[in-house]
C-alpha cells in the first residue's frame, strides 16, 4: 500500500524550528530549515540526526523547499547545507531568496556579536547555501526530478511567503507554511488553486486564538501611540518579526499623514532599512492597493519615518509595545511574564505597568521606568482560517507549528465543525459583540469543509503515516468504451476506482477508470470479445481490445486448451456416439450454439468434443474434450455433464 | 559556577514547578525550558561525577547528585508519578525519563532510585514503542543506562551467559530483548536492536561478551529472514559490536559480518562495507570483501562503458555482478541512488589512512570519467546496460554533484598521462556546457582547481608541465565566458576559482603568460560593478588577489604598475566607502590587510597616507565586520611599526618588550597623524561586542609596549586630556556624533594609563544573555508561564 509519511523534526508541538520532512511516493523532502530563538547550542537547529540515520543527507533528500524569509523556517539551512553537508537544490520564491540572506547575517551577527559564540555559520557559508537555491515563481510547475514536482502558491503572511504542492504520481501533499487568509496594509490573502492532496501540512500556532478585528487592533494600537507621543512621550516598538515591521510602518505613516502629525518616527538603520529595499522592489507580491498606488507613489517610500540615529536617544522616555511573542530566555519574555525589574547588562530597570507615560527613561537604562503593552500584530492565520486554505479540499488535514493544547483544541472544533466559544485576545476593546457575531460567522463558514479524511497532528519525532489509494489516470478509446458500455460491462463493475476518481486521459471520453493498476490486470471481465488489456507507454496507461493490445506488442495470440478424457460405456461405433452426445447437448444447452461438424465432432461454443474407441476394451468409448481458457466454466460444466453418461436411446 | 549549585532560591522554587509538571492541567513550558532545566541538572550531575565517589560518606557535599536527589524530594516524586501516569504528556515524559537516566548514571543515585526505577521497568518497556521519536529514544537509553548499573558489582567479570547469576533487573532486560528480538513486527527488532547497539558502544565490561554469546544466535537468526527486518539497525549493531572489545575475541562475529554482507541489498550492504573497512582489526578476507561491495556499482559502470576489453580493472570480487545490474536496471531512482552512495562511500574511504591497498586508481578514475560522460550524454555506449544507464544518467544533476565531488578527491593520487587528459577533457566538457547548473558549475571549478594544483611541475624549471600549460590555454576562455555569465552564482563561482588559482600560481611565469593574454582580468575589473553584491565581493577578493602579483591589467597595460595601483585603491576606497552592501566592503577591508600584512610596494610607498583613509572610511561603516576588520587592519600596522606582541609566545626569547622611548615618540606621532586613536577609542564603545572587544585588545597592546619605559612623560591634567575624556564620556554614553579633533599623543597616553582596560575587557567577554541563563532566572520564567500562558498566546512571528 503506498503512503505518506511525516516527521516533524521541529515545528511539532514547538514554536520556532520549522523543519518537517515528508516521504511521498518514494521521494523525500524537507519543508522548511528553520531555527530556535530559545537555545545558543546546536538544539537551535533542528534534528538532522533523524536523517543522517538513514544514509547521507545528499543521498537521502530529493529537495529543500523554503516557505519564507523567517528565521524559524530558514535560520538553519546555512548550517544544514554548510555544516551538516546537504547538498542538493533549496527551492524557494525570488523575494524569499533576496531577503534570506539579510535576516541569516543578522543571524549570523546576533550570534557571534552579541552573544560572543565561535563556530557559526560564516558570511561565506550563507553565501554557497544561496548558491543552491533555486528560484521559483508563483504557479510555476517545477520538475525537481522525472517524477518530483512542485509548486508554489500565494500565501500572504510575508513578502514572498508561499505555499507549496509537492506531486509525485498521483499523490499530492499540500504545505501551507505560515499563511494569511485576511489581506493586511501590504499584503494580500493567501490562495491556492483547486487541488485534492492527499494531506495538506498546515499551521495551528492560533489554534486556540480568535483574535479581533484588524480595525479594531490597529485602532487601538494608534490610540495609544498617539496619547503617548502627544503626552510628550516616546514609544518604543521592538519589532523582532520583518515584515510586521513594514506593516505598522504602513499603518503608522497613513495615520501621521491623516493627523497631520509632526512628530518624528524612526526605524533602527540595518534590517528593516535593507529589506525595505527589496519590499520596494516586489512590488508585484504585494496586495491590491498598493501595486495600484505604485505608479505615484511607492508605499514603502516613507514620509514621516526616518532610518534612526542613536543621538536621537537622550530625553523622557518610552512606552514599550510588544508586538509578538517572546521565547524563554530572552528580556521580553521576562517583560511580557510580568517581572517588574530587571537586570540588564549588570543595571537594573523597573518596568511599572501602571504608571502612565510620560514616564522618565534613561537611556542607560541606569534606573529607568516604563509602561508596556502587549499587542497582536501577527500575520499568521487564526481558528477561523486555519483549515479554510483557499480551494484546497484535502483528503487529510496535519496540524504543525502549535503547542500540543492547541492543536487539540483545533483539531476538536474542526471535527466538530461546530462554532465554539471564541476567546477574547487581550488587545480586544471596543466594539465586542459586533466583533464576537462577526468571528462566529467567519468561523462556521471556515470550518464548513472538513477534511474528508482523517485530521492529525504530530509531535516533535513523531512520524505519521497515511496510506494512500493512488488514483491512475487511464485512457481508453471511444468505440472500445461504447462497445464495453453496450455490453453492460462498466455498470457491474461501478466500484472498480475505489476513492479513486475518473481521470481520463485527453484523447479518450470521459469514463469512470477502472481498477488501479495493481489489481487492474486479474479483475479484467473474461467474457469473450470484451477483453481488454492495459498498455502502459510512456507513463501513460491505455486500455485497449486484445487484438488491438496484440497488434502493437507484436505479439501472435497463443491458444491455450483444456483437455479432458471422458469414458463412456458404449458399443456402437463412434460417429454414432457423437451423434447422441450432439442431441444430448442439443437438448440440455438451449441457448448455445451446438453444432455436429461434417468430420463427426461437436463443438458448442469453443468447446471441441471427438469420440474415439478405446483400444482394450471395444464396449467403451472415449471422449476427447478439450476447451479454451475463455471457456473454462461451460467446458467444466460440460465434462460434468458427459459425465454423468448419456440419456438411454429412446 | 553559580549554574552548578542548588541555591535556596532554586530550592524553594523547584517544588513549584515539579507540581505544575506531574498536574494534567497545567499548561507545560515549551520544550525550551525543558530542555534548559536537563541542562542544568546535567551539569550538576556532571560536577559530581568526576570526584572520588565512596560508599562511606553518602552526604559528602562533592557528591552534589545525590545531595540535590535528597534534598529536593520531589524529583523522585515527579519520575515516580509521571512513569506511573496514565496517560503522561510526551514531552513531561521524555523530560521525566531523561532526567532519571541522568540520575540512574551514577550509582549512588541509581541505588537511591532503585526503588522507583525497578517498579517503572515494565513501563520503560512499553515506552520505546511510544510514537514520539525522542520518548522511544529516552526509554531505550534509560534501559541501556538500568542494565549498565544492575550488571555493576556482583556479576562483575565474566557471568554464564545463561544468566543464571545475573541480577533480576538485568534478567528481565534481557529477557525482554531476547523477545523483542524473537518478535515478527520490525518496529520490536528496531527497538531491541537500538537497545544493543546503545549497550555495546558504552558499555566495554566483561559482561557484555556473555550477553553477546547469549544474544547472537538470535542475532544471526535475522539474517536468515527474507526481507531481513531492521536492516539499518541491525548493521549498526553489528558495528557496534564489531568495535566493541567483543569483536576481537568472537571469530563468530567476523563470519556473520561477511554473511551479512552478501545477504544485504547492494544499497543496504554499502554502509556495513564502509562500516568493516573503517575498522582496525579485521580478517583481511572480510575487507576484501566489504571493498569488493563498494566497488560493485564503478564496476558495473566501467564494464557498461567499455569500447573493448579495456585495461586491467578492480581486484577480484568487483566485477560488476549480476545483483548490482539488477538494482542499475530496476529503476532510475535506485540506480541514482546506489551510485551516489558508492561514490561518496568511496570518497570518504579514500581520505582515511587505513584505505585499502593497493589503491585501484586509475580504474576508479575511469569509472569516475564514465559517469560524468553518461551524465553529460557524451559517451557512446556498446552494452545494453550502458545504454540504460546513458538514458537514465542523462542530465542527472545529483549523479554529476557526486562524480564531481569524487573526481576531485581523487586528485590526491595520480594517474597514467593519458587518463589524466581524459579527467581534464571531462572537466572542460563540463566548465563548457550550457547545461551544467550552478551547483555542478561550481563543483566542476572546485575539481579542476584540485587537479591543477595537483598537477606535476616540470622537472627542469620550476614552471608548469607542458600539459598543464595546454589545459590553461583552453580553460581560461571558458572561465572569461563564465565571468559574463547571466547566471551569478556562475560568475561568483568563476571569481572563486580565479583568486584561488592565482593564490597559488601567480608566480609561474606560463600562469602569468596565459592569463595576461586572456581577457580575464579586466573581466574581473568590470566585475566590481556588478549588480549583485556576492559578485562585487568576489571581484574585489579577486582582483585584490591578482593584483598582488602585478596582474591587475588596466587598459595601460603591464608597464606601469604602479599607476594601476594606484588606481585599484581608488577604486576599491570608493567601494568601501559607498557600497550600499555589507560584503563588497568586508571584501575591500580584508583585501587592504592583506595588502598591509605581504608590504605591497605600492601600499609601503605612502603607508601612513593608506592607513588613514582606510581607518577613516572604516571608522564610518555601518557594519561592524568592517569595522573589526578595521581594527585588525590597524594591529598590523602597529605590529609592523612596534613588534610582535611578544609576551604571547612562553617560549620565545626574551628580548626588551617595550619600544625605546625615541621610536615610541615617533610611532605614536604617527598613530595620530593616522587618526588611529580617535577609531580605536571610538570603538571601544561601540555598540558591536566584537569590534569593542577589539579596540580592548589593541589598546592593551599598546598600553603594554609603552608603559615600562614610561614613554612620553604625564600629561596630568593638560587641556588635552580633559577634551578627550569629555569626549570618552560621550561616546560612552552613546553620543557618537562628536569628533574628537587633533591629538597629542602624551594626553592620549595619559588617557590610556588611567582607563580599566583589563576591567572593560573582561566586561566585554560575557555574553549579553549572561543575566538570563541562570537557572534561578530559567525556573522563575517556567513559573510565571504558568499564570500567563493563557492570555499572552503563542505569537511567533
Amino acid at each position: 500500500m503506498p503512503e505518506i509519511r511525516v516527521t516533524p523534526l521541529g515545528a511539532g508541538q514547538d514554536v520556532g524550528r520549522s523543519c518537517i520532512l515528508v516521504s511521498i511516493g518514494g521521494k523525500n523532502v524537507m519543508l522548511d530549515c528553520g531555527m530556535h530563538m530559545g537555545f545558543s547550542d546546536d538544539r537551535r537547529f533542528p534534528d538532522f540526526s533523524y536523517i543522517t540515520r538513514n544514509g547521507r543527507l545528499t543521498d537521502f533528500l530529493d529537495c529543500v523547499i523554503i516557505s519564507h524569509f523567517h528565521l524559524d523556517h530558514c535560520g538553519a539551512l546555512p548550517y544544514f547545507s554548510e555544516m551538516v553537508g546537504y547538498d542538493g537544490p533549496i527551492y524557494m520564491t525570488q523575494p524569499t531568496q533576496a531577503i534570506c540572506p539579510i535576516l541569516l547575517e543578522d543571524y549570523r551577527k546576533i550570534a557571534v556579536d552579541k552573544k560572543g559564540e565561535a563556530n557559526f555559520f560564516t558570511s561565506q557559508m550563507i553565501k554557497d547555501c544561496m548558491k543552491k537555491v533555486v528560484a521559483v515563481h508563483l504557479h510555476q510547475t517545477v520538475q525537481v526530478d522525472d517524477e518530483l514536482e512542485i509548486k508554489a502558491y500565494y500565501a500572504g503572511h510575508v513578502l514572498g511567503a508561499a505555499m507549496f504542492q509537492i506531486k509525485v504520481g498521483s499523490e499530492s501533499v499540500v504545505y501551507t507554511g505560515d499563511y494569511n487568509m485576511t489581506p493586511d496594509r501590504h499584503l494580500g490573502a493567501a490562495w491556492i488553486d483547486k487541488c485534492r492532496p492527499n494531506l495538506l501540512i498546515t499551521e495551528s500556532t492560533y489554534a486556540t486564538t480568535i483574535r479581533d478585528s484588524k480595525r479594531c487592533r490597529e485602532r487601538d494600537f494608534l490610540k495609544k501611540v498617539h496619547e503617548t507621543v502627544e503626552r510628550g512621550g516616546k514609544v518604543l516598538i521592538p519589532v523582532f518579526a520583518l515584515g510586521r515591521a513594514q506593516e505598522l510602518c504602513i499603518l503608522l505613516e497613513t495615520f501621521w499623514e491623516r493627523m497631520d502629525l509632526k512628530a518624528p518616527i524612526y526605524f533602527s538603520t540595518g534590517l528593516t532599512e535593507k529589506a525595505n529595499h527589496y519590499y520596494k522592489l516586489f512590488i508585484p507580491w504585494t496586495n491590491q492597493k498598493i501595486r495600484k498606488t505604485f505608479v505615484q507613489r511607492n508605499m514603502f517610500e516613507f514620509k514621516h519615518i526616518k532610518a534612526f540615529d542613536r543621538a536621537f536617544a537622550d530625553s523622557p522616555g518610552p512606552m514599550v509595545i510588544m508586538p509578538g511573542y517572546c521565547v524563554q530566555g530572552t528580556v521580553g519574555h521576562k517583560i511580557l511574564s510580568g517581572q517588574r525589574k530587571l537586570e540588564m547588562e549588570g543595571r537594573q530597570v523597573v518596568i511599572t505597568p501602571t504608571l502612565p507615560p510620560p514616564a522618565l527613561w534613561n537611556p542607560c537604562w541606569a534606573a529607568g521606568v516604563m509602561q508596556v503593552e502587549y499587542m497582536s500584530f501577527s500575520a499568521h492565520a487564526d481558528a477561523r482560517a486555519s483549515c479554510s486554505c483557499g480551494q484546497a479540499e484535502p483528503e487529510n488535514v496535519l496540524l504543525v507549528h502549535g503547542e500540543a493544547k492547541k492543536m487539540s483544541f483545533l483539531k476538536q472544533k474542526i471535527e466538530q465543525n461546530s462554532v465554539g466559544k471564541p476567546r477574547r485576545g487581550r488587545a480586544c476593546e471596543g466594539g465586542f459583540s459586533r466583533a464576537c457575531a462577526d468571528r462566529a460567522r467567519h468561523l462556521a463558514e471556515a470550518l464548513s469543509t472538513p477534511p474528508r479524511g482523517q485530521l492529525l497532528y504530530a509531535a516533535n519525532g513523531e512520524t505519521v503515516t497515511l496510506s494512500t489509494s493512488p488514483s491512475i489516470p487511464v485512457g481508453i478509446s471511444l468505440g472500445l468504451l461504447k462497445r464495453e458500455m453496450a455490453q453492460g460491462m462498466w455498470a457491474g463493475h461501478a466500484g472498480w476506482g475505489g476513492a479513486a476518481a475518473g481521470q481520463v486521459a485527453p484523447q479518450t471520453a470521459p469514463a469512470p477508470a477502472p481498477a488501479p493498476a495493481s489489481q487492474g490486470y486479474s479483475r479484467m471481465p473474461r467474457s469473450p470479445g470484451s477483453c481488454r488489456h492495459p498498455i502502459m507507454k510512456d507513463s501513460n496507461f491505455r486500455l485497449v481490445s486484445s487484438e488491438q493490445a496484440l497488434k502493437e506488442l507484436g505479439l501472435a495470440e497463443h491458444q491455450l486448451r483444456f483437455t479432458c478424457r471422458v469414458h463412456l460405456h458404449d458399443t456402437r461405433k463412434e460417429q454414432e456416439t457423437a451423434l447422441r452426445v450432439y442431441s444430448h447437448l442439443k437438448s440440455v444447452l438451449k441457448d448455445h450454439c451446438v453444432q455436429h461438424l461434417p468430420d463427426g465432432s461437436v463443438t458448442v461454443e469453443s468447446i471441441l468434443i471427438q469420440a474415439a474407441a478405446h483400444s482394450e476394451d471395444p464396449s467403451t468409448k472415449v471422449l476427447l474434450v478439450s476447451w479454451t481458457y475463455q471457456d473454462e466454466e461451460l467446458g467444466s460444466y460440460l465434462t460434468s455433464l458427459l459425465k454423468k453418461g448419456l440419456p438411454q436411446a429412446s | 559556577t553559580p549554574s552548578l549549585i542548588m541555591d535556596p532560591e532554586c530550592s524553594r522554587l523547584l517544588p513549584a514547578l515539579c507540581a505544575v509538571l506531574v498536574d494534567p492541567r497545567q499548561p507545560v513550558a515549551d520544550d525550551t525550558c525543558l530542555e534548559k532545566l536537563l541542562d542544568w541538572f546535567k551539569t550538576v550531575t556532571e560536577a559530581g561525577m568526576g570526584e572520588g565517589v565512596t560508599v562511606d560518606f553518602p552526604q559528602r557535599p562533592d557528591r552534589p547528585s545525590l545531595l540535590l536527589l535528597q534534598e529536593n524530594p520531589c524529583l523522585v516524586e515527579l519520575l515516580f508519578r509521571v512513569l506511573k501516569a496514565h496517560d503522561p504528556r510526551p514531552r513531561v515524559l521524555s523530560f521525566s525519563l531523561r532526567l532519571a537516566g541522568l540520575f540512574a548514571a551514577q550509582e549512588d543515585c541509581f541505588q537511591y532510585l532503585q526503588v522507583s526505577l525497578s517498579r517503572a521497568v515494565d513501563t520503560i518497556f512499553s515506552l520505546q514503542g511510544d510514537s514520539s521519536l525522542f520518548v522511544a529514544s529516552a526509554a531505550g537509553q534509560l534501559l541501556v543506562h538500568i542494565l549498565a548499573l544492575a550488571m555493576r558489582g556482583p556479576a562483575e567479570g565474566h557471568p554464564s551467559p545463561q544468566g543464571c547469576d545475573w541480577p533480576a533487573c538485568a534478567q528481565k532486560i534481557v529477557c525482554h530483548v531476547e523477545d523483542s528480538l524473537r518478535s515478527t513486527a520490525t518496529p520490536q527488532v528496531t527497538q531491541a536492536l537500538n537497545v544493543l547497539t546503545t549497550t555495546f558502544g558504552h558499555c566495554h565490561s566483561p559482561w557484555t561478551q556473555g550477553l553477546w554469546v547469549r544474544l547472537s544466535p538470535l542475532v544471526a537468526c535475522l539474517l536468515e529472514k527474507d526481507p531481513i527486518p531492521a536492516s539499518h539497525s541491525l548493521v549498526d549493531l553489528l558495528l557496534s559490536v564489531a568495535r566493541s572489545p567483543v569483536g576481537s575475541s568472537d571469530c563468530g562475529l567476523w563470519e556473520t559480518l561477511a554473511q551479512t554482507l552478501s545477504h544485504l541489498s547492494p544499497t543496504q550492504a554499502g554502509p556495513l562495507a564502509l562500516g568493516i573497512l573503517k575498522l582496525q582489526d579485521c580478517p583481511q578476507a572480510l575487507k576484501t570483501q566489504a571493498f569488493g561491495v563498494l566497488l560493485q556499482p564503478l564496476a558495473c559502470v566501467l564494464k557498461a562503458a567499455a569500447q573493448a576489453p579495456g585495461p586491467p580493472g578492480f581486484p577480484e570480487g568487483a566485477t560488476g555482478d549480476s545483483i548490482t545490474v539488477d538494482t542499475f536496471l530496476s529503476s532510475k531512482s535506485a540506480c541514482v541512488g546506489l551510485l551516489c552512495q558508492a561514490l561518496a562511500h568511496l570518497e570518504l574511504l579514500q581520505l582515511l589512512p587505513q584505505r585499502p591497498s593497493p589503491w585501484p586508481q586509475a580504474p576508479l578514475l575511469r569509472a569516475a570519467v564514465a559517469i560524468l560522460r553518461f551524465c553529460h550524454g557524451s559517451a557512446a555506449p556498446t552494452s545494453d546496460v550502458g545504454g540504460h544507464l546513458c538514458a537514465v544518467l542523462a542530465g542527472c544533476v545529483r549523479v554529476q554533484r557526486a562524480a564531481l565531488d569524487f573526481l576531485g578527491t581523487l586528485s590526491q593520487g595520480t594517474g597514467p598521462q593519458e587518463l589524466v587528459t581524459q579527467v581534464f577533457a571531462v572537466l572542460l566538457e563540463y566548465l563548457t556546457s550550457p547545461d551544467s547548473s550552478p551547483m555542478v558549475l561550481k563543483k566542476a571549478f572546485q575539481a579542476t582547481l584540485r587537479w591543477l594544483l595537483g598537477s606535476p611541475k616540470a622537472p627542469s624549471c620550476c614552471d608548469l608541465d607542458p600539459h598543464t600549460q595546454l589545459f590553461l590555454g583552453e580553460l581560461l576562455p571558458v572561465l572569461r565566458k563564465r565571468l559574463c555569465s547571466p547566471c551569478w552564482e556562475a560568475r561568483d563561482s568563476g571569481l572563486e576559482f580565479l583568486t584561488q588559482v592565482t593564490r597559488h600560481w601567480g608566480g609561474q611565469a606560463a600562469f602569468r603568460h596565459a592569463l595576461l593574454a586572456s581577457e580575464v582580468p579586466e573581466l574581473t575589473g568590470q566585475l566590481l560593478r556588478d549588480p549583485e553584491s556576492y559578485v562585487r565581493a568576489s571581484a574585489v577578493t579577486a582582483t585584490g588577489q591578482l593584483s598582488s602579483w602585478g596582474l591587475y591589467a588596466t587598459p595601460t597595460g603591464p608597464e606601469h604598475p604602479e599607476v594601476q595601483q594606484e588606481s585599484l585603491f581608488t577604486e576599491l576606497l570608493h567601494i568601501l566607502s559607498t557600497d550600499s552592501e555589507g560584503f563588497p566592503r568586508r571584501a575591500v577591508m580584508h583585501v587592504f590587510t592583506q595588502w598591509l600584512k605581504d608590504g605591497h610596494a605600492d601600499v609601503a610607498e605612502d603607508l601612513e597616507q593608506f592607513v588613514a583613509r582606510v581607518l577613516q572610511a572604516a571608522s564610518q561603516d555601518l557594519d561592524w565586520e568592517v569595522r573589526a576588520q578595521g581594527l585588525e587592519l590597524a594591529l598590523v600596522f602597529l605590529e609592523q611599526l612596534l613588534g610582535q606582541p611578544g609576551s604571547r609566545c612562553p617560549y620565545a626569547v626574551a628580548l626588551p618588550e617595550a619600544a625605546p622611548p625615541a621610536t615610541l615618540a615617533q610611532v605614536l606621532q604617527a598613530l595620530c597623524r593616522v587618526q588611529l586613536f580617535e577609531f580605536a577609542l571610538r570603538a571601544l564603545f561601540d555598540c558591536d561586542r566584537p569590534v569593542a572587544q577589539k579596540s580592548c585588545d589593541l589598546l592593551l597592546f599598546l598600553k603594554a609596549k609603552a608603559t615600562p619605559c614610561g614613554g612620553p612623560q604625564e600629561a596630568g591634567a593638560s587641556p588635552d586630556v580633559v577634551s578627550v575624556e569629555a569626549a570618552l564620556q560621550r561616546w560612552q554614553a552613546g553620543e557618537q556624533g562628536q569628533p574628537l579633533g587633533e591629538l597629542e599623543p602624551e594626553a592620549v597616553m595619559a588617557v590610556l594609563r588611567s582607563m580599566d582596560l583589563e576591567g572593560l575587557r573582561g566586561m566585554l567577554a560575557k555574553s549579553s544573555d549572561h543575566m538570563e541563563k541562570s537557572p534561578q532566572s530559567l525556573l522563575q520564567d517556567m513559573l510565571a508561564t504558568v499564570g500567563v500562558l493563557g492570555e499572552n498566546e503563542a505569537d511567533c512571528y
